[in-house]
């Protein structure tokens, strides 16, 4: 008998966040947020990411416009035949140890992810990052330098405490002694 | 600066700070409780960015005043009685479902934009500094909700009838957007803050387009529109004593 084995995935698209956070500061892999879009993924990008911390740059791509391949990966595969498509702009990143953040190594031109990989290979020889990501520069949506002071500005003159600096447990023993007079 | 004008000033702040801290605890509402959760993050800040905004004018309404900026907040927060607050109606409705706080947060932004770059270009100095330091933060929620509108409106055949149920109880109550502050008509001569009446006819020609763009249909405004201020809806008084409970159970806490 056959099931019916329909996905009834209601989630929205993975969307990876990037952050620049200062000029000349490298792009760095920050997170992944829902979204239906590219846009309402860059105004989630700011509300997750960019509120309190510095940034004055986000970049916003689908998850699924990534092609990632980890240096082991890379040891064992054949080599690929430059892809008769059109030639794209892909940017480069890479992760170069398990614990740091995914950085923007530079950008490649090919006819596909995969000849993008192996551009990135050839172009980038001396990097040896744990895994390659590359995507295609028409995937992404950048914040442009006008949206700076609205994203960004706001949050340099905030606040904020950090949760150990409210003196909660110490307040609520001084309230709970004051509710009982009679002892000391 | 006169004793009228030092009223007057007084007065239009506070019902500047009044919109934004019901708006904004209204909003708060809803912290847990959207409908995903990076959009709970991003509403749970444009609530908190809110507040902040009620706070800068109270604060700013304290200096005219004499009283002391530090305080002056709060007591008017957390302390002041249902009555002598000055909001409009169209922020104390209950937060709704997610089309309703969502449109409603539109069409205050959407107007507020207007009033701040009037405030902007105050000849009133310390007016003009602070709707400058607000404006920033406004023109990013009025992106956010710029952008909700239109995906909701055109969405489903589902988001679409929650929007125009929104706007159809909404409508009437943003019409009291149009009304002069208190001590506006004391403070406009001096131009130290915009008319709500012309910044209204602006609102209101492209907030009617962006609507119709999304589509949704403006409903006609049947008899009177209550502006005034002095007069709440049957939700605030269960609203303020909420906010308020906590604090007065004990006045004098350090928090």
């Amino acid at each position: 008998m056959m099931m019916e084995n329909k996905k009834t995935d209601s989630q929205w698209p993975r969307f990876m966040v990037f952050q620049q956070a200062a000029e000349g500061a490298p792009v760095l892999h920050n997170g992944t947020v829902h979204a239906p879009d590219l846009e309402m993924a860059l105004l989630n990008a700011r509300d997750v990411f960019a509120r309190r911390p510095e940034a004055i740059t986000l970049w916003v791509v689908p998850a699924q416009a990534i092609y990632t391949q980890t240096r082991e990966e890379l040891a064992a595969r054949q080599s690929v035949d430059q892809a008769s498509e059109e030639q794209a702009d892909y940017y480069v990143f890479g992760k170069f140890e398990q614990q740091a953040q995914c950085r923007q190594i530079g950008e490649v031109s090919a006819g596909s992810p995969r000849a993008a990989m192996q551009a990135a290979l050839t172009k980038y020889a001396d990097r040896q990052p744990l895994w390659w990501w590359v995507f295609p520069k028409a995937a992404v949506l950048i914040s442009t330098p006008q949206d700076r002071e609205p994203m960004f500005a706001p949050a340099r003159e905030k606040t904020f405490k950090d949760q150990a600096e409210y003196p909660v447990v110490t307040l609520m023993r001084q309230l709970r002694s004051k509710q009982k007079p009679d002892k000391k | 600066m006169s004793e009228t004008q030092k009223k007057a000033l007084a007065d239009y702040l506070i019902a500047l700070a009044d919109d934004e801290l019901i708006l904004g605890h209204r909003d708060s509402e809803w912290t847990g409780h959207a409908p995903i959760l990076e959009e709970d993050i991003a509403f749970a800040n444009l609530a908190l960015d809110e507040i902040g905004h009620a706070r800068l004018w109270y604060e700013l309404a304290a200096t005219v005043l004499g009283a002391d900026p530090a305080r002056f907040p709060d007591q008017q927060v957390y302390f002041r009685p249902a009555a002598q607050f000055r909001c409009l109606q169209l922020v104390e409705l209950p937060k709704g479902d997610w089309a309703f706080s969502m449109l409603r947060q539109y069409l205050f932004d959407a107007f507020e934009q207007h009033r701040l770059a009037g405030l902007v270009q105050s000849k009133h100095k310390p007016l003009a500094d602070a709707a400058g330091r607000i404006r920033n933060e406004e023109l990013y929620h009025l992106r956010h909700t710029r952008a909700w509108v239109p995906r909701l409106g055109l969405g489903t055949a589902e988001s679409q009838a929650r929007m125009q149920a929104a706007l159809d109880e909404l409508w009437p109550y943003a019409q009291a957007l149009g009304a002069p502050l208190p001590g506006e008509l004391d403070l406009l001569p001096a131009s130290w803050v915009p008319g709500s009446s012309s910044l209204f006819d602006v609102w209101s020609r492209e907030v009617r387009e962006f609507l119709k763009e999304a589509s949704l249909a403006v409903p006609e405004v049947q008899g009177d529109v209550e502006s005034d201020r002095t007069v709440h809806s049957e939700y605030f008084p269960t609203l303020i004593a909420d906010l308020q409970e906590v604090a007065r159970l004990d006045p004098e806490a350090q928090w």
